[in-house]
């Protein structure tokens, strides 16, 4: 029984992992920026989905908002300040994701926003069922959470991989130059990326304010770092390394702590992860060499 | 159909073309000639969009072409076999194909992915397979295939006999012979100027990033410096 329970609660920390680390992941690919900001769009979509649930008392729309939200800053970071920086060497926008990151953070701590407290974030699970037998029980709330990534992460693959659109995208993430030059529009594929992947990050803010039944302006701080250790893992730029990796990691967390105990914090444990991971395969799990 | 005047182009303080001037017609093959290092890929990336001009005009169909994005000009007419193949290595081939044909209607990309494999029974047998797998024969076919796809007003084609066996290296200009038999313009950089000269109109000689020289293939033929320079005496 504590094998089952821990898997299904790994699995829970996986999802969250996956819906942060895609879109992070998908910039990579596309642009070849580490998106740091990105931390910060997540947070923006738990902050919105509050709001709108506050508001109406309908988590369904809450989330519905909430992505869509985050998908439009995201597409606005871009515009505003990737776009000019795409011929630019890499650490300009990498230096300028940092400037961002910490600014959105910031603001969103100023009284106007978030302030500087814990919001609760009390949409139970939506109406999501209990599973109870007698080797495994999932929480409604843990329902939610794997409902949810499993629905989002099928569709965003059907997109990128059944519509013209999607292989536009596919074929920009191996060769931008090469994709312009067989008519795919650089700038909608770049704006459609940030929107889902923005989206997607905000859809896991969501989920992690409903989880934890809390939201908050630096929320997005640590999981962006285990985001960070997800991209290298899954090798940067791949969607199915994404999702093997998360998987892995948490799974690794959970069963170190539960086995394990606390001989080293959780955290401490995935960072010790990457580095065995890039002493032996640098190039992740499913990257290319 | 393409103008080009006096063309500038550099790289940092590298200056590739040096005010190249050149022109093809409609339904024209033209080849450009040179060595290694002379310019040929600056050229054909300039008409492209890959990279910009100092100065110096671009008109494709009496259209100035500077501000467009490659993918503006693959909407006007142009399509591109570039050096090396780029293909999308880790998608198939019929993926490939289908991305050639991007901005086409569905029954278009149908009809012309008959037409291309017909022109190269091989690709047919390989549609399914992983692009990065093909041989670098077949890589250059999809290549070429890849751009067909497009329909383009203007081919552009940079080295394609690059690192093939002297028998595909036939193949592929025979290839270029029968879609200039059919009308379609082409233009192609190159350094085999033997196998060129045999499938365009016209050609032009790139030396340093200068034109040196442009004349039919018999004039070229006929002129001592090609012949020590490219054709070995
Ligand atoms: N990105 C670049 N940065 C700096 N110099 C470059 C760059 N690309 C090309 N050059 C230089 O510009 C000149 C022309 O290069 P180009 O690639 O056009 O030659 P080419 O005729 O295509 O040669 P090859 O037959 O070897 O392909 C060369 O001297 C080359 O070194
Ligand atoms: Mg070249």
């Amino acid at each position: 029984m504590p094998f089952l329970q821990n898997l299904s609660n790994a699995l829970v920390l996986a999802s969250t992992y996956v819906l942060m680390a895609a879109g992070l992941t998908m910039v990579y690919g596309v642009l070849k920026v580490l998106h740091i900001a990105h931390a910060a769009v997540y947070t923006i979509g738990a902050f919105i989905g509050l709001l709108v649930f506050s508001w109406l008392g309908n988590f369904w729309l809450a989330l519905l908002v909430a992505m869509i939200g985050s998908g439009i800053v995201g597409v606005i970071i871009y515009r505003t300040t990737y776009y000019y920086m795409l011929d630019a060497p890499r650490i300009v926008p990498l230096i300028t994701s940092i400037g961002l990151f910490v600014m959105l953070t910031d603001l969103l701590q100023k009284g106007f926003l978030m302030g500087p407290y814990q919001r609760a974030f009390p949409a139970g699970g939506a109406g999501m069922p209990r599973i109870r037998t007698s080797f495994i029980s999932i929480t409604p709330k843990q329902m939610l959470v794997l409902v949810v990534t499993i629905v989002l992460m099928t569709l965003v693959y059907l997109l990128l991989t059944r519509t013209r659109i999607g292989l536009g995208w596919q074929a920009a993430s191996m060769d931008r130059d090469m994709a312009a030059a067989v008519g795919v529009n650089l700038n909608r594929v770049v704006a459609l990326n940030f929107f889902l992947g923005s989206a997607l990050a905000g859809a896991g803010g969501v989920l992690v304010g409903v989880y934890n039944n809390s939201v908050f302006a630096t929320m997005g701080d640590l999981v962006s770092y285990k985001a960070f250790i997800i991209i290298v893992l899954g090798g940067m730029g791949s969607l199915p390394g994404v999702i093997v990796a998360s998987v892995l990691l948490a799974i690794v967390e959970n069963f170190m702590v539960a086995w394990v105990g606390y001989v080293l914090p959780r955290d401490a444990i995935a960072f010790l992860v990457l580095i065995l991971m890039l002493m032996f395969r640098p190039h992740g799990l499913l990257g290319k060499e | 159909m393409l103008h080009i005047h006096d063309l500038d182009v550099f790289y940092g303080h590298i200056h590739a073309l040096h005010q190249v001037s050149l022109q093809v017609n409609e339904s024209e093959a033209v080849a450009v000639l040179g060595a290694n290092g002379a310019g040929k890929s600056t050229l054909i990336k300039s008409i492209m969009g890959w990279e910009k001009p100092s100065s110096g005009q671009i008109l494709f169909q009496n259209e100035p072409l500077d501000r467009l994005p490659a993918w503006e000009r693959v909407k006007r007419g142009l399509a591109l076999v570039p050096e090396g193949g780029r293909l999308f290595g880790d998608i198939s081939v019929a993926d490939n194909l289908r991305l050639g044909a991007y901005l086409q209607p569905e029954a278009v990309i149908r009809s012309q992915m008959d037409m291309v494999y017909e022109l190269f029974p091989v690709l047919a047998e390989r549609q399914k397979q992983i692009a990065k797998t093909l041989s670098g024969g077949e890589q250059q076919m999809l290549a070429i295939a890849r751009a067909l796809m497009a329909c383009p007003r203007l081919l552009l084609i940079d080295e394609v006999s690059m690192g093939l066996m002297p028998i595909l290296v036939k193949r592929v200009f025979s290839v270029i012979g029968e879609l200039r038999q059919q009308g379609m313009s082409i233009l192609l950089v190159e350094q085999n100027a033997y196998e060129s000269l045999k499938v365009v109109d016209r050609a032009y000689v790139l030396e340093n990033g200068h034109i040196v020289l442009e004349g039919t293939p018999d004039e070229l033929r006929q002129n001592p410096r090609v012949r020590a320079a490219y054709l070995g005496g």
